[in-house]
């Protein structure tokens, strides 16, 4: 990675950033603890995989904060932009975006941060998601199947009611000439363990991969850094913290570099190298 | 009916009232396309130092009702690096830019000062004396009124420029530690920086922050805030006041200069919504307008206290 201007002067050449009016378009249920959002937008909005948004819950000051999240997929349907997100109930914030009526009224900072880089590669990339963690990996393999890049897409959850999107997910890997690899940590679907033991076993097999993009929960970021270290692999990961502005101004949410700086994960990130990250990054 | 929106911070004439909070806004540069920093009536920089600063490790922030809690640490890229970088584009672009300054001890301040003192641009120096999240330095200073004096009286002697001391809310005694700051010579004072709180985890039996404490700031505290500024202006009433603490509305601004302020200052308001400091000044002239209010220099200090 290129060391970051120290001083932004408003990101030259990004995809330009918007304070999008959004309409709460469709909610499904994907999962006892997930669900799919689709926001409804006048403006177009342009992102690639990786980048997130900034999206408030409501009205008021409780909670005050937006939520960050990745976008799982953007599209234009005539004059609408649709932005899906696929969000997990875990506090507040999602709870009350659970619950909000269709057509409620909300603002989505949007495309932020730094998505996946997509190129291909000699071999096939390995595109990782751990629960909900999918959002970015999806966009990203939805893509990637598109463009034609080959790709082995490994999913895990806690147990099988909790894969999200399976259909999706098939569709692309195979699209992709690729394997879909699910695993739980029940045992109720695919392999039984951890998606990085997945991983870890067909590369031990002697699979080659280009470069792993991953997203998950952080134990499972910090495993997938030991492996490919282990493994001189090259992983792009997708971190998830804390964030109250999501533009790099408030230094909340951030991670500590090789270089031994803190770098805020919404603007420098919220992709990283495994190689650009401080060895330890998430103790 | 066009509403006169300039305001004077001691010897500063400002276009209108709004500003940037120290914190909140990085360098002036970075949300250029929401609120660019010559729309406002000015800045404050993140606090800077002599040189950078790693910050504090994380968790750095956590949500609260009504509010946020941080622990930032001052992570900030240094004076050398700020005036290198940013300060050229802000020049260029006209924006009206306040200096946090933060040191460690007094000499780095001055330090701080001595190195803006080569650059044309800045036209505020903000002294950091209240930073809830730092062990050395800043606080320390904030909260003794006979330091406070003699810190303000070092970085006096080092400008002519507009100089600010942004006081603790935490202090013993407030009117007493702005006293202080006025006698060192100050022009201003601005009120309030966070206050020290702590959020905890229940199950985990720890703070959520990796420091323990933080500082508290959004709506939460500005019924506080509003306090803390009457108070200043009843005691002090000739010394300009530079009120922040939860402004979310041009009505917060217009609280806030009835309560004595001169000048408002939009912090945690930004997180939730980059273009907030221009919402909130057009707001502000809305409700001028509905209200007959011809210049807002007219509502500084005019609360009726029952």
């Amino acid at each position: 990675m290129a060391k970051p201007p120290e001083v932004s002067h408003n990101g030259g050449g990004m995809i330009a950033r918007r304070d999008l009016a959004v309409r709460v378009g469709a909610r499904s249920d994907l999962s006892p603890t997930c669900f799919r959002l689709t926001l409804a937008a006048q403006e177009p909005l342009e992102a690639s995989p990786g980048q997130f948004g900034m999206l408030s819950c409501g009205e008021g000051f409780d909670p005050l904060l937006r939520r960050a999240f990745s976008l799982a997929g953007v599209s234009r349907q005539g004059d609408t932009t649709e932005v899906e997100l696929l969000i997990k109930e875990v506090g507040k914030g999602t709870a009350l975006l659970r619950h909000l009526g269709l057509g409620s009224n909300l603002r989505l900072l949007a495309p932020l941060g730094n998505g996946f880089s997509l190129d291909g590669g000699t071999h096939r990339l390995a595109l990782v998601a751990g629960g909900i963690g999918l959002p970015p990996v999806l966009f990203a393999a939805e893509v990637l199947a598109a463009r034609g890049t080959g790709f082995d897409l490994y999913l895990g959850a806690t147990s099988a009611a909790e894969l999200l999107e399976l259909k999706r997910c098939g569709r692309a890997a195979s699209r992709a000439g690729g394997e879909l690899v699910l695993t739980t940590d029940d045992g109720s679907r695919g392999e039984k363990g951890l998606v990085t033991a997945a991983l870890g076993r067909r590369l031990s097999e002697g699979r080659v991969y280009s470069r792993v993009l991953a997203c998950g929960p952080t134990p499972m970021l910090a495993a997938l850094t030991l492996l490919a270290r282990g493994q001189g692999l090259e992983a792009e990961l997708s971190l998830e913290e804390p964030m109250a502005c999501g533009v790099g101004v408030c230094l909340g949410c951030v991670v500590k570099l090789a270089d031994g700086r803190y770098a805020p994960t919404c603007k420098d990130g919220p992709v990283f190298r495994t190689s650009d990250l401080a060895a330890g990054w998430w103790a | 009916m066009s509403i006169g929106l300039e305001t004077k911070v001691g010897g500063l004439a400002l276009a209108n009232p709004i500003m940037a909070a120290s914190g909140t806004y990085g360098y002036g540069l970075d949300l250029l396309e929401f609120c660019p920093p010559e729309r406002l009536g000015a800045f404050v920089t993140k606090g800077l130092s002599p040189r950078p600063r790693v910050g504090n490790p994380i968790p750095r922030i956590v949500e609260t009702a009504a509010g946020m809690i941080n622990a930032i640490g001052l992570q900030n890229i240094g004076v050398e690096a700020f005036c290198r970088d940013a300060l050229p584009v802000l020049r260029q672009r006209g924006a009206v830019v306040a200096v946090n300054v933060f040191g460690e001890r007094m000499d780095e301040y001055v330090e701080v000062v001595e190195r803006c003192e080569r650059e044309d641009g800045i036209a505020a120096y903000e002294l950091n004396v209240s930073c809830p999240n730092v062990t050395a330095g800043g606080i320390e200073f904030g909260h003794d009124p006979g330091q406070l004096k003699r810190l303000t009286a070092m970085c006096r002697t080092a400008t002519h420029r507009q100089l600010w001391v942004k006081l603790s809310p935490n202090a013993p005694d407030l009117v007493e530690t702005a006293r202080a700051a006025v006698s060192g010579g100050a022009d201003a004072i601005t009120l309030i920086n966070t206050l020290r709180a702590i959020a905890i985890d229940a199950e985990k039996r720890r703070p959520v922050l990796a420091t323990g404490c933080g500082g508290l700031s959004g709506p939460a505290i500005k019924p506080i805030a509003l306090r803390m500024v009457w108070e200043v202006h009843k005691a002090l009433p000739a010394v300009p006041v530079v009120g922040i603490g939860g402004v979310e509305s041009g009505r917060d601004v217009v609280e806030f200069l009835l309560a004595g302020a001169s000048a408002v200052q939009v912090g945690t308001a930004i997180f939730r919504e980059p273009g907030a400091p221009l919402r909130i000044l057009s707001e502000l002239e809305r409700f001028c307008v509905e209200q007959g209010v011809a210049e807002v220099r007219e509502l500084v200090g005019v609360l009726e206290w029952p």
